[in-house]
This record gives structure tokens, sequence and C-alpha cells, in this order.
């Protein structure tokens, strides 16, 4: 149950985008196109759950005053991993997340979790967390990117959607990342407050 | 003491741990990278330079940058006609815009293809793009349309250009094959909708990469002068 619990509050209750306003760098970036931010997702929730489960491990034997840059170092690791198996096995991947890739290094999210969660609980309960954070991060991610790429590149995963209809580029560029962002934030925010009045 | 020492050695160990297992991650991936742009730049020769026979890369200084450089031949009719390929960039919107260029004898653009370049994803990147013919709801629905068109119209316009003079840029939309007469008869270029930038900057890189291949082959013949002597 307390697994459970540990998962799900990633998605929604501390949804790290939406709820925590911490990794919104890549968040804003990479989600020109509904598969660049599956990718990011993939990547960021592999080294997500990998540091965790280190951090975790390795939470009794690392004094109070290095621990950052332990952190740090394992995160870095695992990012670098990331960073040269695309490189190798997915060069087309590899090539559009660009710079964003090595970049997950400094992602708040990880750091975050690692600090807050994962050098204080267990290795299982690491690993649900580092999953639901990723999760909440992805479906976040995906919808900005889905509403982006359809309405700005009048696609979706790289195919045409309305064939001959002229796009609106403002929301493949940077003001239709921040408009987009804002109203799910809104929208969320809207749902909560709703909430609580009941 | 005691407080010192201990947090360095751990610091120390997490970073060697670190170390090590990179240099093996890096062992396992370099091979399949290195193979890739291997095989990038053949295939970008053999764009570029078609029917060529391409010799060894060279490199020049020029004007203290390096410059890298091929040169190709070909037999036709018992003359032996030259080729040359040459890699030239210039700062896009968003960074560099490499492409490797060929250029037959009289100065005539053979081929371009873009090596690398960061522009803004559906606009400046649309260079590098090509335009999928399949719609999202056919390909749904199983109604993929051939994909026929293997190259980005955007570099296929630079095909024929003469690269010794200016190369002008109109924006009259995307590029079809109707435009491709009247535009190469005023040396021009259509520009990618919005991304007029980085239009510019890949053809001024072509007119700069030019100017500099003709430093490198005078400079060759100069050295193999004085060899001679």
């Amino acid at each position: 149950m307390k697994l459970w619990k540990e998962f799900i509050k990633g998605i929604w209750e501390k949804n790290p985008i939406l709820v925590l306003g911490i990794g919104l760098c890549p968040a804003l970036a990479v989600t020109t196109s509904v598969s660049n931010a599956l990718w990011m997702t993939l990547a960021t929730t592999f080294v997500l759950i990998s540091s965790n489960i280190l951090v975790s491990l390795v939470k009794k034997i690392v004094p109070a005053h290095v621990r950052i840059p332990v952190f740090i170092t394992i995160i870095a690791t695992f990012v670098t991993v990331v960073e040269l198996v695309l490189h190798a096995f997915q060069p087309g991947v590899y090539k559009s997340l660009g710079i964003f890739i090595p970049l997950i290094v400094v992602n708040c999210i990880i750091l975050g979790r690692a600090e807050e969660f994962a050098s204080k609980n267990n290795v299982l309960l690491s690993i649900f967390d580092g999953l639901g954070m990723g999760l909440g991060f992805g479906v976040a991610l995906v919808v900005l990117a889905f509403f982006r790429e359809t309405l700005g590149a009048n696609k979706l995963f790289g195919l045409t959607l309305i064939p001959g209809m002229e796009p609106s580029t403002a929301m493949v560029l940077a003001p239709g990342a921040f408009i987009t962002l804002g109203l799910m934030l809104w929208g969320m925010n809207a749902i909560n407050s709703r909430k609580k009045v009941k | 003491m005691k407080n010192i020492l201990k947090p360095s050695l751990i610091l120390g160990f997490m970073a060697f741990v670190a170390a090590f297992i990179l240099s093996h991650m890096n062992n396992i991936t370099y091979p399949e990278i290195a193979k890739q742009a291997a095989v990038k730049q053949k295939n970008a020769l053999a764009l570029v330079l078609p029917s060529y026979k391409v010799g060894p890369k060279r490199k020049v200084l020029i004007d203290g940058t390096l410059f890298i450089y091929w040169v190709g031949e070909k037999v036709e009719e018992d003359n032996t006609l030259k080729g040359y390929a040459f890699e030239t960039s210039a700062p896009g919107y968003s960074g560099e815009v490499k492409s490797m260029v060929g250029v037959d004898e009289t100065g005539l653009s053979l081929a371009i293809s873009i090596l690398k370049q960061t522009e803004t994803p559906g606009l400046g990147a649309r260079s590098e793009e090509i335009a999928s013919k399949s719609t999202f709801f056919g390909k749904l629905f199983g109604k993929g349309v051939e994909e026929g068109n293997v190259r980005p119209w955007f570099q296929i316009q630079y095909s024929g250009l003469k690269l010794n003079e200016k190369i002008n840029i109109v924006k009259i939309g995307d590029w079809n094959e109707s435009m491709k007469d009247d535009l190469l008869s005023k040396n021009s270029v259509t520009s990618i909708t919005g991304a007029t930038i980085t239009t510019r900057t890949v053809a001024a890189s072509l007119e700069n990469g030019f100017k500099r291949l003709l430093k490198a082959i005078e400079m060759d013949a100069k050295s193999k002068e004085e060899v001679s002597k």
C-alpha cells in the first residue's frame, strides 16, 4: 500500500512539473514533438530510478557534508551512460534531443528526489518514488508536446494531421511552450482548488 | 583530521567507480559511434560527388582555420574531369550549420548535404527534414503514401548553382520541381518560411567555402611546383 502511495504521488499530488514546478527546462525545450517528449521521459526516468537506487544504497556510508558531490557524481555517471548508449544505438534521438541529454545531470527532479527521498528511504520505496516521479514528468511532457506538435507543426509523431493547413509557428517556439504550460498549470490548480472546496 | 580524510576517501572512491564504469561504457559504444560518423561521411561524399572516384581526405590551414576537402576524378569521353568536395560552416540562428558541398571544375555546385545543424525545430531544422507525404490519419487507417522524395527540398535546390557568383535568396515558399529552372537562371534559392537566417547562412557558407577551396587548390598547385623544381 505504501509502495502504491509513493508511486502515485508523483503523477498528481506531487507532479514534478505541474505542482512542484521543477525540471521545467527540459519540459519547455524538448516538447516540440511527442516522440522527443517520450524519449526524454525514458532517459530521465532511467536516470531517476538508477540514481535513487544507488543513493539509497550508499546513504549510510556517505558523510553528510559531501553528500551533494557524491549524489551529483552518481547522477552524472548514469546520464553519461544514457548519452553514450543513445549516441551509439539511437543516433536519431541523440541528434534531436541534443544538449538536453547531458543537461539531465542538472535536472532538479533527480537531485531533488535523491536528496529528499532516496537518502532517507529504503531501496524498494526509492524505486517506486523514481518510477512515479518519472511517469508524472512524462505525462506532463507528453501532454505539452501533444498540443505543441499538433497546433505548431500540424503533425503527430512526425506525420501530417490535416493536409494543407498552415500551422501556427509560435506554438513550436518558446512562447507556445510557456503559454501551453501556463494553461496546464491553470487547469491543474482549478481542479485542485475545486476539490478542496468540496 | 578524521573529518577531512573519510569524506575525501569516500568521494574519491565514488569518482573512481564512476570513471571505471564510464571507461567501459565508452569502450562498448565507441566503435559504434565511430562507425556512424564514417558512414555519414561516406554517404555525404557519395551524394555530393556522384560517379566521381574520390581521393583521400585533405586538410589545409587557410587564414588560420582548418579546411577539409576531397578531390574526385571521373573519366568522360577521354577527358578526366575533376570534382571537389569540401566541408564548410557558418553560424546560423542557434549554432553552427555545417554542410558538405560538391562542386565541379567550372564552379557549378553538384549537391550539398547538411551534416550538422541545431536550428529551431519546425523552422530552420526543416533544412534537414524530409516532408512526409502520408498523413497521420492516413497512416492510422493504413493508407500510407509511398515516400518517394528521399532528400529535403531545401538541399536539392542548391544543386546547379554557380558558386563563383553571389547566391540570391528569394521568398516564394517551399521549393518544388517547377520553380527549378527559374531559380537557377537567377542563381537563387528559395528560403524556408520563417527561417531566412538559416537559408542565408547556408548560402553564405557555400560562397565562403568555395573561395577557400580555390585557395586550397592554388596552394596545392604551388607546393607541387616547388617539389618539381
